[in-house]
């Protein structure tokens, strides 16, 4: 089992994402056995005896010909599902202890739910923001969707600083179908902040699910000696002891991350974390699981 | 404040390198990129700003490093008194005993002067008393004793030596340095002008010496034996001729009787007019010396305060005339005929030559010769080599001629250099080689005139290596050589004696040439001069550790006819110094005796002063340093200062601050406690 599970720096030496999308979920697909209970929408719900009016092609003449009764099969979902990725490419997303950097990584996630959407024949769209929209693909199923989604995906440059608001009160005026929500982001901003801004998408009937993607040192930082720190997005700069960075660092994001993640919980949201140091389909696995726990 | 080596502070300018670096290094401390410091406060400062007051402090302690060790090579002084030290100064007494302090009673002045010095000091003072003759002779150490000061002082004797007040300014140098403490200098002394050095440079004294003079005696008139002209060695009586000089310093013309002894038996008595403060000559014909040694004596009758002077001993030995053995293989009759003239027309030498053939000289007892000649033997036999090897070897002198003989050789005969080839030239068209260089200070070539008008037709081309060369041709081969060998010697003449392969027995320097280079070897090798000044050293030994005669004992019986080494020493001495007037009777370690007469130094019998400019000026070295580091007016003796060294002061703060350096630079380098913790349970 364990070498399936791929490492996001094994990932960065595949190029093309739709590679490293087809790896990843093709690999943890054959891990699941092709269950059948997995996936965003229609799923089956219940047989109904027929009537007259209904649509003949609906009935499941399987039944007919054993029970030689006419049974119509309904499905939970009449459309397939919306699946639209919200990516944060904010100047945060570049930082990395190591090969992998959070904005690598995100894109990664983002090919692989996009190719995963397209298996199932879901629609997909893309939105990549900082403190605006940068770019926009909207969900369909046409052909060639995937690769406009991994062009865009591959398109995606760090930009400003993070501003939840502005796009995301820009992203309400496009959705108008109800979906599935994914949004990739660091979330540096308070946890109230955060979800303040998203929840909104929640009222619309949208499911929406936040991928908190972090780097282990900005979990854990390691400082050797005292060092100056300099923030990514604002530039500004603080001096920092190996012993705060030890000793008080790690409460704070604990808490942190302990307040989103209730507070997502709080207003609907599905909420997980991601370390970039993490393999990747077993990131996805972990979700999927916690998904069909609930679906 | 002052520096040795000031050039050494441009050093300072290394400063500027901690500078750059700790500068860099801040420069080099860059942010490091962090997503977000929403969880960082900027309280946390504090813990850098520690960090930077430890990285000041490393840096200004490196600077200090730097400085200091600048500081240290430009060897930094301060001016201290001298007196400032603990205040004392150290007493020297000098008494001046040299052979001048005969005159009259000038040692006893000089003694009493001495002591009245002494009577000054104050209880606790040290002091110390010396003697000043032909060396400075410390007869006490630095002490504060007035009894054994005074006994010194009482104890001192005169002696025959002469003064040098530049022995006695280099002794207090020394001993200044030495004791780091002034010195008062009160020298009792006739202050003869003759003591002076040649240089003034020589008198100069330490700062902080002050000197005083007790001058002794007045100048008198005195009239002195200056010199003696007398033959060592007599062989025929009738022929001696001496000659005695007798000098006035500050006397009137006058007449004086000069009397010759020997042996005490007064033989010839002369007048000779003596001019005003100058000198006259007086000869004696004929010396009735007996065999042997003989100790003779020139004195004059000058009833003058100086009486030591007045007599000159000298040494004379007679002896029958010395052979000198002549070996000829019969080709050259001719090489005979003339050196045997040459040798007999040369006055009062005292040879008589033998000839033998090479054959009869080996069986020869070749110790009985002054020395031997060896005309173009060609092939010396065995035998015969052996014997001179030996012979040289022991003292003896060997004379070599080569010619066509002996150009076949490989190598010269004795002189043991290689013989290359034999030159030619021819009689005709002045086709001849010449002499152009010749050592005429040498006492063999001293009379050769340069062997001018001397035409060489053959010589034999030798190549010195060990020899010295005492003449050349002009195609700048070597012509006459030398080497000693042992205690003997080997002269070497690179051509025949007779008017084949040269010209020069028909000149008039052969005579001459053969004479003084028969009086040159016959000499007795390493034989040295009889009639020697007082102070004056006599070899005892040879040098050469291999000669086996080096560990014989040698014998000196001094004037009273005691023995002046002990047994020990007698084994172990090499040379001898004669420290008094009269005969030394001596036998050296390779069994040769001779009488030596030692005659006290004439510049002694000046008894003119040092003119008081001159004593002032040598008083002022002792003040010139402090002074000019003070500004003290002349004679302010007290503000001598000299210069303190400030070295081992920063060297003792530079090992302090480098350790401190290394404490500071550890803890700032040393990973946190926690990091270390970490570390050792990762290694666990």
């Amino acid at each position: 089992m364990q070498q399936r599970f791929l490492d996001p720096t094994v990932l960065a030496g595949i190029a093309g994402l739709d590679l490293v999308a087809q790896t990843v979920v093709d690999g943890f697909i054959a891990g699941l056995h092709r269950s059948p209970d997995f996936g965003f929408s229609q799923e089956f719900a219940e047989y109904r005896a027929y009537n007259p009016g209904d649509d003949l092609r609906h009935v499941d003449w399987n039944v007919f010909a054993r029970t030689e009764k006419a049974f119509l099969k309904r499905y939970r979902g009449e459309t397939n599902c919306q699946l639209t990725i919200l990516l944060d490419c904010s100047r945060s997303m570049r930082y990395t202890s190591h090969r992998i950097d959070k904005l690598e990584y995100a894109r990664f996630l983002t090919a692989s739910l996009c190719y995963l959407a397209r298996l199932q024949r879901d629609a997909a769209g893309l939105v990549v923001f900082d403190d605006e929209v940068k770019n926009f693909v909207p969900p369909s199923t046409r052909q060639g969707q995937l690769a406009r989604l991994l062009h865009a995906v591959e398109k995606a440059e760090v930009g400003t600083r993070t501003d939840y608001a502005k796009p995301f009160a820009h992203l309400r005026e496009f959705l108008h179908r109800r979906g599935l929500i994914a949004c990739i982001s660091d979330f540096w901003e308070p946890p109230e902040s955060v979800i303040n801004t998203i929840a909104p998408l929640r009222f619309h009937g949208n499911e929406v699910v936040l991928f908190h993607v972090l780097d282990p040192e900005e979990i854990r930082p390691k400082l050797k000696q005292p060092v100056l720190l300099e923030d990514l997005e604002s530039g500004e700069t603080i001096e920092v002891s190996p012993d705060y960075a030890s000793r008080e660092y790690p409460a704070k994001i604990d808490a942190h991350l302990q307040e989103l993640r209730s507070k997502a919980q709080g207003s609907g949201l599905d909420y997980f974390l991601i370390d970039t140091s993490r393999p990747l389909d077993a990131a996805l696995r972990e979700y999927l699981a916690v998904r069909r726990g609930r679906m | 404040m002052g520096f040795f080596a000031p050039w050494f502070l441009a050093g300072l300018a290394a400063v500027g390198l901690p500078i750059w670096v700790h500068l860099l290094k801040r420069h080099k401390t860059d942010p490091k990129l962090f997503p977000s410091l929403m969880f960082f406060e900027q309280r946390e400062q504090s813990s850098v700003r520690h960090r930077r007051l430890e990285y000041l402090l490393l840096f200004a302690l490196r600077m200090a490093m730097i400085v200091l060790l600048a500081l240290l090579f430009a060897s930094p002084f301060i001016r201290r008194s001298a007196s400032a030290v603990d205040g004392k100064r150290i007493t020297v007494v000098a008494v001046d005993r040299s052979f001048s302090m005969r005159a009259g009673n000038r040692l006893a002045q000089a003694k009493d002067e001495a002591l009245k010095v002494l009577g000054n000091l104050k209880p606790g003072d040290q002091a110390q008393v010396i003697a000043l003759a032909g060396n400075v002779q410390a007869l006490t150490q630095v002490v504060n004793d007035p009894a054994q000061l005074r006994a010194a002082v009482v104890a001192i004797q005169p002696s025959d030596s002469r003064a040098s007040f530049g022995e006695l300014a280099r002794y207090l140098r020394t001993l200044a340095d030495a004791q780091k403490m002034p010195l008062d200098v009160h020298l009792a002394s006739d202050l003869q002008k003759s003591a002076m050095p040649p240089g003034f440079a020589d008198l100069r004294v330490n700062p902080g010496t002050t000197l005083y003079f007790h001058p002794v005696g007045d100048p008198a008139p005195n009239w002195a034996v200056e010199n003696v002209a007398a033959p060592r060695r007599v062989y025929d009586p009738k022929r001696v001729r001496m000659q005695a000089t007798v000098a006035g310093y500050g006397t009137p013309a006058a007449k004086r009787t000069v009397t010759l002894a020997l042996n005490g038996k007064t033989l010839q008595t002369k007048t000779v007019d003596v001019p005003a403060n100058g000198r006259g000559q007086v000869e004696f014909l004929g010396l009735d010396a007996p065999y042997g040694f003989s100790r003779g004596e020139i004195s004059i009758d000058s009833g003058d305060a100086l009486a030591g002077d007045d007599h000159y001993f000298f040494s004379v030995e007679r002896a029958d005339p010395r052979k000198v053995l002549f070996v000829d293989d019969g080709r050259r009759p001719r090489a005979e005929l003339y050196f045997r003239a040459a040798l007999e027309s040369s006055g009062d030498s005292g040879f008589q030559m033998e000839t033998q053939r090479p054959e009869s000289a080996a069986a020869a007892t070749l110790s009985t010769y002054a020395f031997v000649v060896l005309s173009d033997l060609g092939n010396v036999p065995q035998a015969l080599d052996s014997a001179l090897q030996n012979y040289v070897r022991n003292g003896g002198s060997v004379f070599v001629a080569l010619g066509p003989a002996s150009a076949v050789l490989p190598r010269v005969p004795l002189l043991d250099e290689a013989i290359q080839a034999s030159n030619y030239a021819g009689r005709e068209g002045d086709r001849f080689l010449t002499v152009t260089d010749v050592d005429a200070g040498h006492p063999a070539l001293r009379a050769v005139d340069r062997f001018s008008g001397v035409k060489f037709y053959q010589t034999v081309r030798v190549n010195p290596t060990k020899s010295r060369v005492l003449a050349k041709m002009n195609d700048q081969t070597p012509l006459v050589m030398e080497r000693n060998i042992g205690e003997g010697k080997v002269l070497a003449f690179a051509s025949t004696f007779d008017n084949v392969s040269n010209d020069l027995p028909l000149h008039a320097s052969w005579v001459p040439f053969v004479a003084q280079a028969a009086l040159y070897l016959g000499g007795g090798g390493a034989e040295q001069p009889v009639n020697l000044p007082v102070d004056s050293y006599v070899e005892l030994r040879a040098a050469d550790a291999s000669n086996k005669n080096n560990r014989a004992a040698v014998e000196v019986l001094d004037p009273d006819g005691k023995r002046v080494f002990s047994l020990e020493e007698a084994v172990k001495a090499t040379n001898f110094a004669l420290d008094r007037e009269g005969f030394f009777e001596i036998k050296t370690a390779s069994g040769r005796r001779s009488l030596v007469a030692a005659h006290a130094d004439r510049r002694e019998s000046d008894l003119a002063q040092i003119p008081k400019e001159t004593l002032d000026l040598w008083k002022g070295t002792g003040l010139i340093d402090a002074q000019g580091a003070s500004g003290a007016a002349p004679g302010e003796e007290s503000a001598a200062e000299k210069p303190w060294p400030l070295w081992p002061y920063l060297l003792l703060l530079l090992l302090g601050i480098a350790v401190a350096e290394a404490v500071v630079a550890d803890r700032y380098l040393r990973p946190p406690v926690q990091e270390r913790e970490s570390v050792k349970r990762e290694a666990a």
